[in-house]
């Protein structure tokens, strides 16, 4: 069996959250400083013509997708949209299909088979990185059962994967 | 006896704890001086305020609630203007045509300052705002008084200050 998980040297360097709740996320500067506080976090900056904060990655340090949710959430906010731009070298990537970037294991869907190179965006649409209508429409993109959970589970072990592996769920 | 002879001293130190805590902040303190310049390029000093009732305002165009704080402001500094109660609004506005725009829109006629750079605003950092809008009732002695108080209780507020 082939296996399609391709360890890839590529390196998330920034990204762009967009934060939802009940009150005007961009006035309050609780998620600007709870992202400060993340380990990996270089610099915050807030993109208020996105209504968005661009965020900046440190240098060679892994970036943990999950960290970035808590951060928001731990503000009293949730994540509507998050874009993570990395630097990308000769990445294969096909649709429904896992693959390995840096040491986390992500899940194409809704995209052609192509390669990535230089710099490339990606949008995250696991559950609770997007509107709930929204994921829907994502999750609707495949029928593996990672994209409820985000973990890989049964159906995706078959890849070489570990059942308990964090896998987000991304689109470009 | 050794009692006796500490015990002044507590109480001493008791006191001086008691009245640190009971200090107001002041204007007129070097940490909380706000000096910037308004549309025209004029600085305006917060300070320069003093002997009159002041509201300090935090806010920025995009920040839909600190719009809709604004048509509430202007009835009431429409009201006390001429009383001796002036408004000194700081935007954190990075885009300072946008927070132009935001004035003549929501027919401002108070001072209108501007400290670019949103949360990194020297001003923001040094009155510790989290929040937009947030706003401070200053006295004529230029101690604030109050925090974000209510359209209600700001109104009366400045009524029973402008007594003083």
């Amino acid at each position: 069996m082939v296996s399609v998980v391709i360890s890839s040297p590529a390196q998330f360097t920034k990204a762009s959250l967009q934060a939802t709740g009940l009150t005007c996320a961009m006035c309050s500067n609780a998620i600007n400083k709870a992202l400060l506080q993340v380990p990996f976090i270089e610099s915050v900056k807030s993109d208020i013509k996105n209504s968005a904060f661009n965020i900046v990655f440190k240098q060679g340090q892994n970036v943990e997708i999950d960290a970035l949710r808590k951060a928001v959430e731990d503000a009293g906010f949730s994540v509507g949209n998050l874009k993570m731009t990395g630097n990308f070298q000769e990445l294969k990537i096909e649709n429904d299909k896992h693959i390995e970037i840096g040491k986390e294991i992500f899940h194409f869907l809704n995209v052609t088979e192509q390669v990535l190179n230089g710099e490339q965006t990606i949008m995250v649409v696991d559950r609770n990185f997007l509107t709930a209508k929204q994921f829907k429409k994502f999750s609707s993109a495949s029928k593996m059962s990672c994209v409820q959970t985000g973990k890989a589970a049964s159906c995706c072990v078959k890849d070489g994967i570990a059942a308990d592996a964090r896998v987000y769920h991304v689109t470009i | 006896m050794r009692f006796k002879k500490i015990t002044p001293v507590v109480a001493l130190l008791f006191v001086a704890f008691f009245s640190h805590a009971q200090q107001k902040a002041n204007i007129a303190d070097p940490r909380l001086h706000i000096n910037l310049p308004d549309a025209k390029g004029d600085s305006i000093a917060l300070s320069s305020l003093k002997g009159k009732v002041v509201l300090l305002d935090f806010w920025a165009s995009w920040c839909m609630p600190c719009r809709a704080a604004n048509k509430k402001l202007v009835k009431i500094y429409d009201k006390y203007k001429n009383q001796g109660f002036e408004i000194y609004s700081v935007s954190v506005d990075d885009e300072k045509r946008d927070w132009v725009k935001a004035i003549e829109k929501d027919k401002i006629t108070w001072l209108q300052v501007n400290d670019p750079s949103t949360w990194g605003a020297k001003s923001a950092v040094n009155w510790n705002i989290s929040v937009l809008p947030t706003t401070f009732l200053i006295n004529k002695k230029g101690d604030v008084v109050a925090i974000d108080p209510a359209e209600k209780k700001l109104e009366t507020t400045i009524k029973d200050l402008l007594q003083e």
